[in-house]
C-alpha cells in the first residue's frame, strides 16, 4: 500500500469533503459550522471565472488566491496532494484496462476547454463548475449516489415495518444514527441524476487512456494550475528517466510513455523520490532566470481564439422560452439573474442543503446556459421562512448570506391566483389552506368573506383568498400545499423587481380586524 | 388478575360507583392560572384527578402538543414547552413505561421540534420518545363518519393505552378558534388540506373514533390573530392559564371565552357538541378554578 506523505495528504481531504459533504445538512442549529463549500472557496478554477464574470474581487474565495499563489511557487500541488476526485481516480486506476491514446485527447484540447470557460466568464457567463473536478464529484454525491443510498435505506427501513411491525421499534437507535448522520434527511430525488453520475463515470473511464488522464488531458482545473506552475521555480532532478533505471516510470501517477511529466504535468507527489532506488531524484528551487526552455504552449492565437469562441457561445445560450422566464425562480437573495449566471459556479451544494428540497438543477428551464443553476420549484418544495442555509453554503455569494430577518423580507417571485382552479373560486367551497401556511406575520395571502351562492344555488358564506403583493415573498408555500391534485389554484412567478419587503410594511401593526378585509394599500 | 383480587376490586368499584354516577352529570374543567407553568399545569390536571386516574403503570402513552410550525415559544403557535414537559412528567410519575411526543408538522419538522422548544425541554428524560413522524406507520381506520368514511391516523396513537391531547388555545382563520378538537389533525395522515371543505363534521368524525383521555389546553398565551402561525408579537396575549378536562369539547369551550368568544360561534365544537363527544355548554359543566 502507497504510505507516501502525498497519498496520506490525499486520503486525508478525500475523507475530509465526503465529511464536509455530510454536515452540508440541518442539524437543529440555524448555522451550519462547516460545510462542503470551502473546497471550492479553495478552487483557482472557481476564482478564475468569478474574476472574469463579475470583474470584481469576494472575501470568499481568498483561499483560493492563496492556492493560487502557492501554485505559482511550487507548482500544480493541488492535484497531488488536495484534489478528492484525482484521488479517487488513482485509487480506481488500477482496477481500469489501459488502452491506446487517441491522438485528439492530447495537447491542444485541454488549452481549448479552458480558454472556452474564460471567454465565457469574460462574457458574464460562469460555465467552469459544469467541468470543476469538485463539482462533478460533488453533483454526482448530491444528485445520485446520496439520495440512491437514502432511498435504499429507506425503502429496507420500511420494509422491515412490514415484517416486523411494531418491533422494528428495536432497532431504531441504529437507523437512526444512519439517518441521522450519513443519509439524506428526505427523500428526494433530482432531475439530471443520470447526468451527473455520467459524468463522473466517464472521467473515471477515462483512466483506460493512462493514469489520471482525466487530470492531464482535460481537467479545466489541472490546466489553469499547470498554467500557473509554468512559473514555479521548483525542479525535480534528474529531468528525465535514468538509463540504467526507469523505477520511477512505475511509480509516478501521471507518466506518459517514457517521458516523466515536467514542470506543467508533475503533481509534486514526490512518488518518484522515494520510489528512487539510487536516491538520485531531487525536488529544488532552479533560478528562475535561468529556467530551462519552458514545455510545449499552444500558439497565442490559439488561446485567443479559444477566448473569442467563448465569448460568442455564451451568447449562443442565452435563449430562454417564455414558459422558462415566467417560472425563473432563483434562491432567496439573488436579485439579477446575470450577475447570478456570472456567480454560480453549479456545484450544487444550495440543493443539497435545502431544508424542504425545494432547489433542483436546472435542465433547460433555465435556458441553456442555465444548466445545473438552482431553480426553486414550489409544488415540490417551499422556501422555509426562517432558513437561511442555501446562502450560508454558496461558496461564491452567488446567493447571499442574508441573516435571518433580511431573508425573509428577500423576494424570490410573487404568488397569484388562478381563479379557474382555487377552489373558493370555483368550486365555491371553503379552503384557505394557502393563507393559514403563509409565514409572513401579516400574511401576505388574506381573504374577504363574500356572500355567494354555491354550485346548487344555496346561500353560503364564502372566504374568497387574494394576494397582498407588497408582503409576498413567493416562499412558495401556498402553492407547495395547495390541496388541488395537479396544477395548483395559487402560483408563484419570477418577477423583475426584487426589491426586499419594506421594513416598514413587514413591520406595520395588525390591524384588529376580524375576517382580514382591512385594506392593505391603506 | 388473581381471582381473589378482582372479587376485592368488585366490592370496592361497588361501594363508589353510586356516587360515580352522580358525578357523571356533569363534566368538569380543571382551570389553572398562575406564571409558574409546570404547577398550573399540573395543578389543572389534579383538578380533573390527577394523572393517576388516566395512566396506569406499564401503560404507554401518547402525548400529542401542537408544534406544527417553525415559531419560537413566545409567538404563541405551538405548546409551550414547558406545559408539554410538566404533563409527561406527570405521566411518567403515574409510573408509565414509555411516553411518545409527535406531530405531523407544516413547516420542516426538524425546525418545528427544535424551534417550538418542545425537544428541548423533554432531552433527557428517561423513557420519552420524541421522534419525527414515519409515514408507513398510518393506518387507515373505519370512521363511518358524516364527513369521512375513513382516513389515515397514525399508529402510535391506535396503539398507545392512553392519549392525551396538549394543544395550544389560539387563533384560526378557517375556523375561528384552534384547539384541541382539531389538535387531532396532528396524528391525521393523508392530504390534511381536503378537509377544510368540511372541516367541522370531518373533525368530529376522527374524534369520535379517536378519543382525547385527556386534554390539556395550553393557554399561557394565546395568539388573537394571523393564526394558526401568527408571528407578529402584538397578536399574542398572555394568559397565564391552562385547562384540564377529560371533556374535550368542554375543555375547548371554555378555552374559547378566553378570546370574549362563545363556544358556539366555533363551528368545530359545535359540530362536535352535536355529535355528542361533549359538552359545549359551559352552564352543564362543573368548572374547578386552581
Amino acid at each position: 500500500m502507497n504510505r507516501t506523505p502525498a497519498r496520506i495528504s490525499q486520503l486525508f481531504f478525500l475523507l475530509l469533503f465526503l465529511g464536509l459533504f455530510l454536515s452540508t445538512e440541518y442539524r437543529g442549529k440555524d448555522e451550519i459550522p462547516a460545510a462542503v463549500n470551502s473546497f471550492f472557496r479553495a478552487d483557482p478554477l472557481a476564482l478564475a471565472t468569478w474574476l472574469l464574470a463579475v470583474k470584481s474581487f469576494t472575501l470568499l474565495l481568498l483561499p483560493a488566491l492563496l492556492v493560487l499563489i502557492l501554485t505559482l511557487v511550487f507548482g500544480r500541488f493541488f492535484c497531488g496532494w488536495i484534489c478528492p476526485l484525482g484521488t479517487i481516480l488513482e485509487l480506481v486506476t488500477g482496477r481500469i484496462v489501459k488502452g491506446k491514446t487517441p491522438p485528439w485527447l492530447v495537447g491542444r484540447l485541454k488549452y481549448l476547454l479552458l480558454a472556452l470557460l474564460m471567454g465565457a466568464a469574460l462574457a458574464g457567463l460562469n460555465l467552469a463548475g459544469i467541468l470543476d473536478p469538485l463539482a462533478i464529484l460533488l453533483r454526482a454525491m448530491t444528485f445520485f449516489a446520496h439520495p440512491l443510498a437514502g432511498d435504499a435505506a429507506r425503502t429496507g427501513w420500511v420494509g422491515l415495518y412490514r415484517v416486523m411491525g411494531e418491533s422494528r421499534d428495536h432497532l431504531a437507535p441504529g437507523y437512526s444514527l444512519l439517518h441521522d448522520y450519513l443519509l439524506p434527511f428526505r427523500e428526494s430525488s433530482y432531475p439530471l441524476a443520470v447526468l451527473s453520475a455520467l459524468l463522473l463515470l466517464t472521467v473515471i473511464l477515462l483512466e483506460r487512456y493512462g493514469k489520471r488522464a482525466w487530470c492531464r488531458y482535460l481537467c479545466p482545473l489541472g490546466t489553469l494550475l499547470g498554467l500557473l506552475s509554468r512559473f514555479s521555480p521548483v525542479r525535480r532532478s534528474p529531468g528525465r528517466i535514468c538509463g540504467d533505471c526507469g523505477e520511477c516510470e512505475n511509480v509516478c501517477p501521471t507518466v506518459e510513455e517514457g517521458k516523466m511529466p515536467e514542470g506543467e504535468e508533475c503533481l509534486l507527489c514526490f512518488a518518484c523520490r522515494r520510489g528512487c532506488g539510487r536516491s538520485r531524484v531531487r525536488f529544488w528551487f532552479a533560478n528562475p532566470f535561468k529556467l530551462r526552455e519552458r514545455p510545449y504552449l499552444p500558439a497565442r492565437r490559439f488561446l485567443l481564439g479559444g477566448m473569442a469562441g467563448g465569448l460568442l457561445f455564451a451568447r449562443g445560450l442565452r435563449w430562454k422560452s417564455a414558459e422558462a422566464r415566467e417560472r425563473l425562480l432563483r434562491p432567496p437573495g439573488v436579485r439579477d439573474e446575470a450577475e447570478f449566471l456570472a456567480a454560480c459556479v453549479r456545484c450544487g451544494e444550495c440543493m443539497k442543503v435545502c431544508l424542504r428540497s425545494a432547489l433542483y438543477p436546472a435542465a433547460l428551464q433555465a435556458g441553456m446556459e442555465g444548466l445545473y443553476t438552482p431553480l426553486l420549484v414550489p409544488r415540490l418544495g417551499y422556501c422555509e421562512y426562517h432558513c437561511t442555509l442555501c446562502g450560508q453554503v454558496c461558496p461564491t455569494g452567488a446567493i447571499p448570506n442574508l441573516p435571518k430577518g433580511e431573508k425573509e423580507r428577500e423576494v424570490v417571485g410573487k404568488a397569484v391566483f388562478d381563479k379557474n382552479h382555487c377552489l373558493p373560486y370555483a368550486k365555491k367551497s371553503n379552503c384557505i389552506v394557502c393563507e393559514e401556511h403563509c409565514p409572513i406575520p401579516r400574511k401576505a395571502i388574506r381573504s374577504r368573506v363574500v356572500e355567494s351562492l354555491d354550485l346548487n344555488g344555496k346561500k353560503i358564506s364564502l372566504m374568497e383568498p387574494y394576494v397582498v403583493e407588497e408582503l409576498c415573498n413567493g416562499c412558495g408555500i401556498c402553492e407547495h400545499v395547495c390541496p388541488l391534485e395537479g396544477k395548483s389554484g395559487v402560483e408563484i412567478f419570477g418577477v423583475k423587481d426584487k426589491t426586499p419587503i419594506a421594513v416598514a410594511v413587514a413591520a406595520k401593526p395588525a390591524a384588529k380586524v376580524r375576517g382580514g378585509d382591512e385594506d392593505p394599500y391603506k | 388478575m388473581e381471582r381473589r383480587e378482582f372479587i376485592r376490586l368488585m366490592a370496592i368499584a361497588a361501594c363508589f360507583t353510586p356516587r360515580m354516577a352522580a358525578a357523571k352529570e356533569l363534566p368538569v374543567v380543571g382551570v389553572a392560572t398562575g406564571t409558574d407553568y409546570g404547577k398550573i399545569t399540573r395543578n389543572a390536571i389534579s383538578a380533573v384527578g390527577g394523572m393517576k386516574r388516566f395512566v396506569k403503570p406499564g401503560d404507554v402513552v401518547v402525548v400529542k402538543p401542537n408544534m406544527g410550525w417553525d415559531r419560537t415559544p413566545e409567538q404563541a403557535a405551538n405548546t409551550n414547552p414547558l406545559v408539554v414537559r410538566a404533563v409527561v412528567e406527570e405521566v411518567l410519575a403515574a409510573g408509565a413505561k414509555k411516553v411518545k411526543v409527535f406531530d405531523r408538522t407544516c413547516n420542516d419538522e426538524r425546525r418545528c421540534y427544535a424551534n417550538s422548544g418542545i425537544q428541548g425541554a423533554l432531552k433527557g428524560l428517561p423513557n420519552v420518545e420524541v421522534r419525527f413522524i414515519e409515514n408507513e406507520r398510518f393506518k387507515k381506520v373505519l370512521l363511518n363518519g358524516e364527513a369521512l368514511k375513513e382516513w389515515e391516523l397514525y399508529g402510535e396513537v391506535l396503539s398507545a393505552n392512553v392519549f392525551i391531547n396538549v394543544p395550544v388555545a389560539k387563533h384560526h382563520k378557517l375556523t375561528g378558534l384552534t384547539m384541541g378538537l382539531k389538535n387531532i389533525m396532528g396524528v391525521m395522515g393523508g392530504d390534511r388540506g381536503k378537509l377544510h371543505k368540511q372541516i367541522g363534521p370531518a373533525l368530529a368524525d376522527v374524534n369520535a373514533v379517536l378519543k382525547s383521555h385527556l386534554t390539556v389546553i395550553d393557554a399561557t398565551r394565546i395568539l388573537t390573530d394571523h393564526g394558526p402561525q401568527g408571528g407578529d408579537p402584538a397578536d399574542v396575549k398572555i394568559m397565564n392559564t391552562v385547562i384540564a378536562s377529560t371533556d374535550i369539547v368542554a375543555a375547548d369551550a371554555y378555552a374559547t371565552t378566553l378570546f370574549g368568544l362563545k363556544p358556539a360561534d366555533i363551528p368545530v365544537t359545535v359540530a362536535a357538541a352535536k355529535r355528542g363527544i361533549g359538552e359545549m355548554e359551559l352552564k352543564k359543566v362543573r368548572i374547578v378554578r386552581v
